[in-house]
């Protein structure tokens, strides 16, 4: 796998992603999206807790806030991609950045997991103890997210 | 010498020392931030009248204030405890002087006024242009200081 994302080091894209300016508007771009994304994920996890939004059904507020968390989180997928394939190898030997993208696949999951819930729970009386369980859980993943790219730079060999 | 102050008051000096507190306080602050742009953002798209329109902007407003709010209560703590650590160091720091002395207030005037103008603007399905000009600022001015805090560690 280090060798695979060192030869992509090389690909003439890559160089050009990493000696330009263009990186910090990318690195821009994924720090920016991420707190859209981690807010926007917020915002539909504390309505199935009961605590935001509670004049409407789930559903509903989930239908007005998701088409953002997606988007968000496809620009910041992509631009998090690019920012890693200059330094794909050192980020590939930097522990702390290989619990970050499993925290953000799990927090992922989790986030479609809700998603998908949210219509059935609406059509119960009350939202189920296990839909709580689960928006905090998924919450508590993607702080921890934000937790874990913030320590990437401390632990870095570069 | 008032940073020199921050940095050895009772809340500047363990940050900066701690090896654990100084990415906690990141952490909160960063949390703070994902509540305050996550809460913005929804109501500046709506104002602008992109995505989903089954609510007004008045009341997601109302929905979305309080937690709004909340988020910047913690942004402002978690930043105020991150620049007591390293005041001096923060003051020497281009990007951080442009986001905190230009963008930053710029951004949160413009962001005052949405929140004061939503009720009226955000009352029929459709808002007037002020309002849509108004949320395309305020979007562009946080990028502005998304970017200036991306470039800190640069200088």
């Amino acid at each position: 796998m280090y060798d695979i994302l060192e030869a992509i080091e090389e690909w003439g894209w890559v160089v050009y992603i990493g000696r330009h300016r263009i990186f910090e508007v990318i690195s821009m771009l994924h720090y920016f999206t991420i707190f859209w994304v981690v807010g926007t994920i917020a915002l539909i996890d504390l309505r199935v807790l009961g605590l935001v939004g509670t004049k409407q059904t789930a559903t509903e507020w989930q239908e007005q806030l998701s088409p953002w968390m997606w988007i968000a989180m496809v620009i910041c997928l992509v631009s998090g991609f690019l920012e890693f394939a200059p330094g794909g190898g050192d980020f590939y030997l930097n522990f702390v950045f290989k619990w970050k993208v499993v925290a953000t696949f799990a927090g992922i999951i989790l986030s479609v997991m809700v998603y998908r819930g949210v219509p059935k729970w609406d059509r119960l009386p009350s939202m189920p103890g296990s839909a709580k369980v689960l928006a905090a859980l998924c919450l508590i993943v993607w702080v921890g997210t934000i937790l874990l790219g913030v320590e990437v730079a401390n632990y870095a060999s570069f | 010498m008032w940073a020199k102050w921050l940095e050895t008051s009772p809340w500047g000096y363990p940050v900066r020392t701690s090896l654990w507190l100084y990415p906690f306080i990141q952490l909160i602050h960063f949390a703070g931030l994902s509540m305050w742009i996550g809460t913005s953002l929804a109501l500046d798209m709506r104002l602008m009248g992109v995505g989903p329109k089954r609510r007004t902007a008045a009341e997601l407003h109302e929905q979305l204030f309080a937690w709004n709010w909340i988020g910047f209560g913690i942004v402002v703590l978690g930043g105020f405890l991150l620049f007591s650590s390293a005041a001096s160091t923060f003051l020497e720091n281009t990007p951080f002087i442009w986001k905190l002395v230009h963008f930053v207030p710029c951004a949160l005037l413009t962001h005052i006024v949405v929140q004061v103008k939503a009720p009226a603007w955000g009352r029929q399905e459709s808002t007037p242009p002020v309002a849509k000009l108004a949320a395309v600022l305020e979007v562009s001015l946080w990028l502005c200081v998304a970017t200036a805090a991306v470039l800190i560690p640069a200088f």
